[in-house]
């Protein structure tokens, strides 16, 4: 009993200063995370309208831009935008919608008022006809002198030849039309309603749209060109639909995922009209004074400033060009921009820091979001790492061979086997030719073969992971049929000879498990870490695979632990992509060095928990395993601080940990030294910190008498 | 008396191509206790190994209580704990307390609650009498203790038949004496055991028959008495090396 008390009595005492120690480490870098100043202007003008009526929407054509609103306002400008007068009173109806194109302009109420301005004309004309229970929701010119109208109920109506005649479908609400020429149009409503027309919208076809819409209300569509059309969704979804090589736009649909938003699809805002640019760049406005847009098609979907109170709602916005636009709202307002809105830096210059303070208070803020975002993935990396190494090390270790589970059967049990498994395989590699023959492959390119048979189809095609594995399956089952049914009863090794040598292999030898594991561990330690980064990110989107649905499995969860899981790890795509990575390669490399922990424990342990009548399995988990751990603490400590030096490449695919924010900072502030030395002693702090605590668990752990401890 | 172990014509071929054990046979019966002695290499623990499969024979038959257990369908779990085994170097559980050694197999194999394991486990450690060093760890024990311990490990399986595999021979003189008294102990309370080993005296105070294992075969067998009055000339020898070492 005294021996153990004093053996013992080191490690606890020297363990509590090391967890205080950590303890306080860590709380200090939680809680202090200061806001960092930016100062940046809104991209917007105001403009003064002269009116206080609200203003729904706004067109340009030509030289002349307009604006229609409540009660039946009407402004125009000729200047592009900075002075607006209003025209002649010609309704009172609210103007809520309207269209231009072909040199002409159209704006319309609901209740079937709808003013038109001719090519060239220089009046308004009243063509409004008789929409009788139903209303107008969206309209769109198709020639300079016809148009349609869609509203509730699947209301359509074609204006031709000065009539209205009613091409109405059943079904649901629609809320807005719009059409590319005179013939090709789309109309969009509740419950995720596309309708596509291609003959000037006589006849209306439906079409999917993506399950994430489906019982989204689209609000606005803007079918831009041949090759791209966009349309929202009132609860903040972008849809696009691009040409595909043998589809034409319109027929497929997609949700846009927002990086900016963490990998959403969803913006969190109320929008009321989305308008594009040019094929890959949008603006957005919304309600509760939301501005927005993006440059690459939605990936990031950038808010902006304005120069106005955030309680004015943005009905509507008109690009000229490429850069200038005027988007109109309530109460009146409008704006004008020469740059799409995009937020000023006021006086944007390399940041002079004229001392070293200022600049640590400048980029602190940066570096805790850095590395807490460095700490989320290095965590899950190491868990996910050490699960994995322990799976794959017993797999590696398992002596159950060929021989032993063929022994155990009737000869004619393992021939029928074989002979099973050898159909089986033949068909799953059957299947795979056409596959193959397809991908076009000649001679030594074939090598390739396993990438192209999971995406043949390329970027726009799915990713078929069971072709691989009918691949794998294929061959696996192939070989250990031929084995199988050749079967004789004595599962010796074969000998063989050959150039004058005997050559001998032993199949019945072979471990299964071991083959497995030794496979993976082959793959994830012959690779580069980085291209493993790029391909688990961009290659096989682990986010959108695994990611997206297991935080959707826990919406609606209000758990502090599931919130946490949710909305900072599963529904960030780079994040998973980044905990993948690294856990599926320290998995290889920890598998191996628990390996080496497991052969480091005398075989003579295996024989005694054996012969205690424990299985396989519980004398790894209770006899060997414990001690392996035990020992393989330090070399884990190694390989768990690689990973954290590791997590740093997952820079390249966008992840903003402690090195991206370090390049950000340097990028702003030209302090090369001062950045990236900050980044290197935060790194230091990470990881030696986690030294300490391996260190304090190895002491903690020792097994009293056993090993040689180095004093400590 | 019942036969509870009896070995058929055992034969042993390691993968180099060695062949330890030519052709052995021998029973064991209720209560008795049989030492094997022999020379390095002569095959005597490898029999003892294959007696609970912990090495698969080549070729032969064991059998405890008349049943068949070198087949691939016998349950290896159950017949392992039924037959106790001690080793030469102890193998104890080294991250384990000398308690929790003994109640592991109880709790895992016997599905035991804790409560009552510890209460077997107590028993079995006051027989050897190590009860004051419970819970200690097997690196804080002395040599002889070690092994005491791993007797109690064995014995509260409550096994049919128990092998020892030179249980004395890595110990130093002095503390071979108390892991002898305990075999000695469970012996005389009528355990049945096989015991290889190199105790020339331990074999003839202890055993009822000693088997003498030269070359892979049983050269001489017999009452414990052999060991004063030798029958052939190779077990003549090896008596006479023995004490010239002593």
């Amino acid at each position: 009993m005294s021996e153990t008390t004093i053996s013992l009595r080191n490690a606890p005492s020297e363990g509590r200063i090391y967890g205080y120690f950590i303890l306080v480490l860590f709380s200090v870098l939680l809680v202090s995370i200061p806001a960092v100043a930016q100062e940046y202007r809104s991209g917007w003008d105001t403009v003064e309208s002269g009116t206080n009526n609200d203003l729904f929407s706004v067109e340009a054509t030509g030289d002349e831009i307009w604006a229609f609103g409540e009660d039946g306002i009407v402004l125009g400008s000729q200047d592009g935008g900075l002075s607006w007068s209003p025209a002649n009173v010609i309704t009172s109806s609210d103007l809520s919608m309207s269209d231009s194109g072909f040199g002409s302009i159209l704006a319309a109420s609901s209740d079937g008022t709808v003013i038109i301005k001719f090519e060239s004309a220089s009046q308004w004309t009243d063509i409004s006809f008789d929409v009788g229970e139903e209303n107008i929701r969206g309209v769109s010119l198709i020639r300079n002198d016809s148009a349609i109208a869609v509203g509730s109920n699947g209301s359509i109506w074609k204006y031709e030849s000065e009539t209205w005649s009613d091409y109405s479908v059943s079904g649901v609400d629609l809320l807005d039309v719009s059409f590319l020429d005179s013939e090709r149009g789309i109309a969009v409503g509740d419950e995720g309603a596309i309708l596509f027309s291609e003959d000037g919208g006589i006849t209306w076809d439906y079409r999917d749209s993506p399950s994430e819409a489906s019982s989204s209300r689209i609000i606005d569509i803007e079918f831009y060109s041949d090759i791209r059309a966009y349309a929202i969704t009132d609860n903040g979804g972008v849809l696009k639909s691009s040409r595909e090589i043998s589809t034409q736009v319109g027929f497929l649909w997609n949700m846009q995922y927002f990086e900016s938003e963490g990998g959403s699809s969803n913006l969190g805002v109320n929008l009321t009209s989305i308008e594009v640019a040019t094929t890959n760049k949008f603006l957005l406005s919304g309600s509760g004074g939301y501005l927005s847009m993006s440059k690459d098609g939605g990936n990031i979907v950038t808010k902006q400033l304005i120069p106005v109170d955030n309680l004015t709602s943005f009905n509507d916005i008109v690009m000229i060009d490429g850069f200038n636009g005027i988007t109109v709202g309530s109460g009146g307002t409008i704006l004008i921009t020469e740059r799409s809105g995009e937020d000023e830096q006021v006086g944007f210059e390399v940041r002079d820091f004229s001392e070293f303070g200022s600049f640590v208070d400048y980029s602190k803020g940066m570096l805790i979001d850095g590395l807490y975002a460095t700490i989320n993935i290095v965590l899950f990396g190491i868990f996910l790492g050490f699960f994995l190494g322990i799976t794959l090390s017993m797999m590696k270790t398992s002596p159950t061979t060929l021989k032993e589970i063929a022994e155990k059967r009737s000869l004619n049990l393992v021939r029928l086997f074989g002979a099973l498994a050898l159909i089986i395989g033949f068909a799953f590699l059957n299947y795979l030719v056409p596959i193959v023959e397809g991908l076009g492959l000649d001679g030594w390119e074939y090598i390739y073969a396993p990438i192209g048979i999971i995406n043949p189809g390329g970027i726009t095609g799915d990713l078929q992971f069971e072709n691989f594995a009918y691949l794998i399956f294929g061959v696996s089952l192939i070989l250990l049929g031929s084995l199988f049914i050749s079967a004789n009863g004595e599962y010796k090794k074969s000998e063989r000879e050959l150039f004058g040598r005997t050559v001998s292999w032993n199949p019945w030898g072979v471990r299964p498990l071991n083959f497995i594991a030794t496979i993976y561990t082959d793959i994830f330690r012959n690779t580069p870490l980085i291209v493993q980064f790029l391909f688990i990110h961009f290659g096989i989107q682990i986010g959108a695979l695994i990611g997206d649905p297991a935080a959707e499995l826990l919406e609606g969860s209000t758990n502090f632990i599931a919130t946490f899981l949710r909305d900072d790890i599963l529904s960030n795509r780079a994040c998973v992509s980044a905990i993948f990575a690294l856990g599926l390669n320290s998995g290889a490399y920890q598998c191996e060095t628990i390996r080496g922990a497991i052969s480091a424990i005398p075989s003579g342990q295996m024989e005694a928990g054996r012969s205690i009548g424990l299985n396989y399995m519980q004398t790894m988990r209770l006899i060997i395993m414990p001690q392996a751990i035990r020992i393989c603490i330090p070399p884990m400590g190694n390989e768990m601080v690689n990973l954290v030096l590791n997590s740093s490449l997952a820079m390249v695919i966008g992840y903003s940990e402690l090195t991206r924010k370090a390049k950000l900072i340097n990028a702003v502030t030209f302090q090369v030294f001062w950045s990236y030395g900050m980044v290197l002693i935060s790194y230091f702090i990470v990881t030696w910190t986690l030294a300490l605590i391996l260190r304090y668990l190895e002491n903690k752990t020792r097994i009293p008498g056993l090993g040689i401890s180095g004093g400590s | 008396m019942e036969n509870v172990l009896s070995i058929v014509d055992m034969h042993k071929t390691y993968p180099g191509g060695v062949h330890a054990v030519r052709g052995v046979s021998f029973d064991v019966m209720e209560g008795e206790s049989v030492a094997i002695i022999g020379s390095s290499g002569s095959g005597k623990s490898t029999v003892l190994r294959c007696i609970n499969r912990l090495i698969e024979p080549t070729k032969g038959e064991v059998r405890l209580r008349g049943e068949m257990i070198n087949t691939p369908n016998a349950d290896i779990n159950d017949v392992r704990s039924r037959i106790g085994m001690v080793f030469q170097s102890f193998e104890l559980f080294a991250h384990l307390r000398v308690i929790d050694n003994i109640t592991l197999g109880l709790r895992h194999v016997r599905k035991m609650s804790r409560k009552e394991a510890e209460r077997e486990a107590l028993e079995v450690l006051e027989k050897v009498d190590m009860l004051d060093r419970k819970d200690a760890f097997p690196g804080n024990l002395s040599g002889g203790q070690k092994q005491r311990v791993a007797i109690a490990r064995a014995l509260a399986m409550k096994p049919e038949v128990m092998l020892f595999d030179e249980p004395t021979s890595a110990l130093d003189p002095e503390l071979i004496g108390s892991v002898l008294k305990t075999i000695r102990g469970l012996a005389d309370e009528g355990m049945t055991m096989v015991v290889v080993t190199h105790e020339i005296s331990f074999a003839r105070e202890v055993a009822d028959r000693v088997i003498y294992m030269d070359k892979g075969v049983v050269a001489e067998s017999g009452p414990s008495s052999v060991v004063d009055s030798p029958q052939t000339e190779r077990l003549k020898k090896f008596l006479s090396s023995i004490s010239e070492e002593d």
